[in-house]
């Protein structure tokens, strides 16, 4: 029982950077309408900057903050500098990611090096509830997401500027026309998305040590996880990460974790196939080209 | 000049349907160009090792030559098709893990295992081209992406069966005719060869009612389907086509590697895959080609190491996706075009 409880609080942990790399995606590829196959570097990115600050002596979460506004400033000039001029060719967008994916890796690489890096455990201390050992900075990880999760979810479904943003994902003339600058939103939402991936990143490498290329891993399970949960749905971003993380999770305990990862893929196949819309219903994404 | 310049570039950009008058075959001037031109590339290409260019130079040569043959797979659905797939280095394993496994289990040798590299890997391709008929756009292309990585996730896991993460060896080409394939010098001519059929191949799609059809497909698809095309099976075939290209590469490169590992198949060599189409253009006849030469010659030329030329691939295809969405090759065709028109309007003007 105890080792169930632990591995609960580990699936968690685990599941809470999943949900913000896949919220991240289902914002930007739900309601900007571009689908960033970059997020994951941006994710890595988050958790070198990270790592680099961390190294200077500063403390953790100093650095997580510093690391937020690093890939929230990529994501500024990604989207300014790129993804501005293919909005109305999506598979372009697309492709260019790819290709920025390539060179946002390799210049990692080329600036450090190619091998893991770590962080000392920031908190290094361990919450012991009855017979149940909880490592804190899992619980402080599981505790940033539950509020950055609800921050998102009233900020789109509630205030007036997630009533803009929505206005103009359902029909973007006329929401221009009602005098929304849906230009700004989609900059907006992008680099909002970025700063998620680069507080994902953050507790990533907070949890465990990461390398350059950790990115293709994790954008495969964003993808997963926003396209369950419907693109743009920030509900069914949290559940699916909260399913995939647990799954993720017991299989690493109790299944066959080589196999991981393939669950992930299978599912996310079968989902596209027969309901690209998602489990819970979202914006089905930008009109395929 | 300028209005043939422009004919030829705006519909590239914007991806019309007139981006192929620079291969139409109906005019007579342009088919006896395109025969005189590629007579003079397979001149050239064939004479190159006895130019006495060296080892190195001859690997890169082979490496490029399987690619493009793989990348005229993925060219024929992503330029004619407009269907791209980010997984197709999957394609390309299953083709040289069939050879690779027929060698190690049953003992079968290059000859015997080529058709069945090429059938397999058609199957493949159109059986991960089956979830296209119900998703489109950057969906499929994420499915395809699924499919690599679970592929990568099976090899690996296949124990002693698919060699798991050391992979499988093979031995070499049994001779034909007395002609040994363990020299490098004779591995060219047969890649080349491939390459041959391929470009064949491929041409004779591209201008056939086939590839017509499909690129109709591409333009629209309602469109196609309301005038009774029947688009699923057009589709499935591309697919097909495009996996039996990879099964050819595939094989190609498990017999000049001697040694394949799952890695070779993942995300990455998938990624650069899209990659060298994008860079050399899908939709013209020698774009593929292109780019396999441009990505695999550009560390050799310019003296890279293998970090700072990915790093200058990713700056090269953003480069052409915001300023040439047709890829290089339709630069060179507009650059080719324009220098033609100067030189027949000075060739006018001496004349009168």
């Amino acid at each position: 029982m105890e080792i169930l409880i632990q591995q609960l609080v580990n699936s968690l942990s685990v599941a809470s950077v999943t949900i913000l790399i896949g919220m991240g995606i289902t914002l930007i590829f739900g309601l900007a309408g571009i689908v960033n196959f970059a997020h994951g570097e941006f994710l890595m990115i988050g958790g070198i900057a990270t790592w680099f600050f961390v190294g200077m002596g500063l403390n953790f979460f100093v650095a997580l903050v510093l690391a937020m506004v690093v890939v929230g400033a990529l994501g500024f000039v990604a989207e300014r500098g790129l993804f501005r001029f293919t909005l109305d060719r999506p598979m372009n967008g697309f492709i260019m990611s790819i290709g920025l994916s390539v060179i946002l890796q390799h210049v990692v690489v080329r600036v450090f090096d190619e091998f893991q890096k770590s962080t000392p455990d920031p908190l290094n201390t361990v919450w012991v509830v009855g017979d149940v050992h909880i490592i804190a900075m899992r619980a402080v990880v599981v505790a940033i997401t539950a509020v950055v999760v609800a921050i998102t979810y009233f900020g789109i479904s509630r205030s007036r500027y997630g009533l803009a943003l929505r206005a103009s994902v359902a029909d973007q003339s006329t929401a221009e026309l009602m005098g929304i600058p849906v230009r700004r939103y989609v900059t907006g939402v992008f680099v909002y998305g970025s700063i998620l991936a680069g507080l994902g990143g953050a507790l990533m490498i907070g949890l465990f040590p990461i390398t350059p290329f950790v990115g293709s891993v994790i954008i495969t399970r964003g993808f997963v996880v926003s396209l369950m949960g419907g693109l743009g749905n920030v509900n069914g971003a949290v559940l699916a990460g909260l399913v995939l993380g647990l799954v993720d999770g017991f299989s690493a305990g109790y299944g066959y974790p080589e196999w991981t990862d393939a669950y992930s893929l299978v599912i996310m196949i079968v989902i596209l196939v027969v309901r690209p819309q998602g489990l819970l219903g979202g914006t089905l994404g930008p009109k395929a080209s | 000049m300028t209005m043939e310049f422009l004919n030829l570039k705006m519909p590239m950009v914007r991806g019309g349907s007139h981006a192929k008058a620079g291969t139409d075959p109906h005019s007579p001037d342009r088919r006896i160009e395109q025969i005189v031109f590629a007579v003079a590339l397979i001149v050239l290409v064939a004479a190159l090792p006895s130019l006495n260019i060296g080892y190195r130079f001859l690997s890169i040569a082979i490496t490029t030559g399987y690619t493009a043959i793989a990348l005229y797979g993925l060219g024929l659905q992503f330029g004619q098709a407009g269907i791209m797939s980010v997984g197709h280095a999957a394609m390309l394993g299953i083709g040289a893990y069939t050879a690779a496994m027929l060698s190690n289990h049953l003992g079968i040798g290059f000859w015997a295992a080529l058709p069945a590299s090429i059938v397999l890997a058609a199957i493949a391709g159109g059986l991960v081209g089956l979830p296209s008929l119900r998703v489109s756009g950057q969906h499929y292309i994420i499915i395809t992406f699924c499919f690599c990585a679970l592929l990568v996730i099976c090899l690996t896991n296949g124990g002693s069966f698919t060699g798991a993460a050391t992979g499988l060896d093979v031995g070499s080409i049994p001779r034909v005719l007395g002609i040994n394939f363990d020299k490098l010098f004779n591995y060219y001519y047969l890649v080349l060869g491939a390459l041959a059929i391929t470009l064949a191949t491929t041409y004779a799609i591209m201008n056939s009612s086939y590839g017509r059809t499909l690129r109709a497909i591409r333009e629209n698809e309602q469109l196609a389907r309301a005038i009774g095309i029947n688009v699923d099976m057009h589709k499935i075939g591309v697919f097909m086509a495009s996996g039996a290209f990879a099964g050819l590469a595939g094989i190609l490169q498990v017999y000049y590697l001697r040694h394949i590992s799952p890695t070779l198949y993942g995300a990455f060599p998938s990624l650069y895959l899209a990659l060298m189409v994008m860079l050399g253009g899908g939709r013209l006849l020698y774009g593929p080609l292109i780019g396999a030469i441009i990505v695999n010659f550009l560390p050799e030329v310019m003296d890279l190491n293998p970090v700072d030329s990915r790093i200058a691939y990713g700056v090269a295809l953003l480069i052409v996706i915001l300023l040439l969405p047709g890829g290089v090759s339709s630069g060179l065709l507009a650059i080719y075009r324009w220098v033609g028109g100067l030189l027949v309007r000075r060739g006018s003007k001496a004349g009168s």
